[in-house]
């Protein structure tokens, strides 16, 4: 049995058999998993200096020469490398004085942030399984983005006080700009305009309250209000859209969640895109206080918006970027900027960062090709086997020659 | 002929899919470039369903194909998968929170006689600007 490191859902069930440079039976997994693991056998890279093939030692010291002379080192990435790479990485970190921040600095972060620091409830999809009636899957679109989600967890598994299931005792409402693949999957859609889920929560506020609706629907808000009231078991899943349109008023969903539960009981599971984003937030809040956006320049932990990537990208002259493709993800000016610093690239395959890298250093993909253990979306550790035999040397690996020869 | 249009961003599995295999296939880019367009919008644009658009706003553009929409009507709403090409678009002077507007991109809209940019082209960009 393998896990999928696909999304953060890590789905533990998969079963498949390899042949040379194929997959040629699979059980379990979903059409993003299936992608994950055919990625084993395409875009795979080499060790490289400036664009010149080199071997891994070399690739190595030149990093370390790199991070050794820079005066603001930034670290960037994390969320899929394994608990043991990225608690390597927060110590070199802290040897280089340098900023540290991951890809939750420009998704989900503020909102981890308030469930790791215990300021929003929240429960594991085992709790999801057994006992949620209701589900609320708010900017979110699991369909495309966390593809078992409702299969295994949220809407259709018979779970040990919901034997009836999605057919008479769960309910899935979705809250989106956008009618996604999951909103027509569901009974309950509620479409609001760009930017308009603050209104639509003061809204869903006063139907509880008991009055007439602000915004929206009058009639549809007031269901809506009746299906929460009757909820024994709320679960939100909230997702990217949630926390762009609120940004710094993410209060407002704090607000909801404890007004829901003056009436019955609701958790918040954040949408974690990436399989092991939680994991890093949870080992730098455990040592340095923060979930993201750190600096240990000059020997001082400070926090704060000033090392996010999209600032630290336009101060630092040197960049280490593992598992991730900002100059992918990341708005033009940020990648631009990332492409102009001394750029060292450590991924299991060829990304655009990658192609922008000074250095590339090569890894082994995490669940596939090496072991180590990460945490899901809900905070349950799961522990990974490698699934097929690699020289290439994991994050972790790399990580370790890198601090051990700074 | 223009249209002003807020530029919504969103996951979609098959782009994904198509990425794991290559972020250099066709595939990737054919579901990376382009944009879904309500059919009132389109009209006003005098464009069909595949054709292409210049997208941009003052961060940047890129030329992408249009995607009818089949969801109930949204005139001035259009959606991009995130990718790339919607990056070029998206400000990265951001407000307090320091968080990106991938979702409510401001954005005109008007036909293009121009073939879809290349990923390559992206990344030149990239680097050309980069310092
Ligand atoms: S839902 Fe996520 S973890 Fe599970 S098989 Fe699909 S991609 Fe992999």
């Amino acid at each position: 049995m393998a896990v999928c490191t696909g999304c953060s859902l890590l789905c533990e069930d998969i079963e498949l058999t390899l042949k040379t440079g194929a997959i040629s039976q699979v059980k379990n997994l979903c059409r993003k998993g299936h992608g994950h693991f055919q990625a084993l056998f395409t875009e795979r890279i080499v060790p490289k200096i400036d664009g010149q093939e080199v071997s891994v030692d070399q690739a190595i010291t030149k990093a370390v020469d790199i991070l050794r002379n820079a005066k603001h080192p930034l670290l960037y990435g994390w969320s899929n490398s394994a608990l043991e790479a990225q608690r390597v990485g927060i110590d070199l970190g802290k040897k280089l004085g340098a900023t540290i921040d991951d890809t939750s600095s420009f998704c989900q972060g503020i909102l981890m942030e308030l469930v790791l620091t215990g300021k929003l409830p929240t429960c594991t999809l085992d709790d999801v399984r057994n006992f949620a009636d209701t589900s609320v899957f708010w900017g979110a679109d699991p369909s495309n983005s966390h593809p078992r989600l409702l299969s295994r967890f949220a809407y259709y598994p018979r779970g040990s006080k919901r034997q009836k299931s999605y057919e008479e005792e769960r309910n899935c409402l979705v809250v989106d700009v956008r009618k996604s693949a999951t909103a027509k999957l569901c009974s309950n859609y509620f479409r609001v305009p760009p930017g308009g889920d603050a209104d639509f929560i003061a809204s869903v506020i006063d139907v509880l309250d008991g009055k007439i609706p602000k915004y929206g629907d009058k009639k549809r808000m007031i269901d809506l209000g009746t299906i929460l009231r009757k909820t024994e078991y709320g679960v939100i899943f909230p997702g990217v859209g949630l926390v762009y349109a609120l940004q710094d008023k993410i209060e407002l969903l704090k607000t909801l969640v404890a007004k829901l539960n003056e009436i019955t009981t609701f958790k918040v599971v954040p949408m974690v895109e990436h399989y092991n984003m939680r994991g890093f937030n949870q080992l730098l809040l455990d040592d340095s206080g923060s979930i993201n956006r750190v600096s240990f320049h000059s020997g001082q932990v400070t926090h704060g918006p000033e090392n996010s990537i999209m600032a630290a990208a336009k101060i630092c002259d040197a960049a280490l970027v593992i598992g991730s493709d900002p100059l992918s993800s990341l708005p033009f000016g940020t990648a631009k900027s990332l492409a102009g610093v001394s750029l060292i690239a450590i991924d299991p395959r060829r990304s655009l960062t990658t192609d922008a890298a000074q250095v590339v250093i090569p890894s082994a993909m995490y669940g596939l090709e090496a072991g180590g253990s990460a945490i899901r979306m809900d905070g349950v550790r799961i522990e990974f086997e490698p699934i097929v035999k690699s020289d290439l040397l994991s994050d972790e690996q790399i990580l370790a020659r890198i601090k051990e020869e700074i | 002929m223009q249209v002003v249009v807020t530029v919504v961003t969103f996951r979609d599995i098959f782009q994904n899919e198509a990425e794991k295999k290559s972020r250099y296939s066709e595939d990737y880019r054919k579901l990376s470039a382009q944009i879904t367009l309500d059919k009132q919008d389109m009209a006003g644009l005098g464009v069909k369903d595949g054709q292409n658009v210049l997208v941009k706003n003052d961060v940047g553009s890129v030329v992408v194909a249009v995607k009818a929409s089949e969801d109930d009507s949204h005139p001035g709403l259009a959606f991009m998968v995130n990718s790339p090409w919607s990056n070029q678009l998206v400000r990265d002077d951001v407000c307090e929170t320091n968080i990106p507007g991938f979702k409510g991109i401001s954005a005109q809209v008007s036909p293009s006689g121009e073939s879809v940019t290349q990923i390559s082209e992206l990344f030149q960009r990239m680097k050309a600007q980069g310092a």
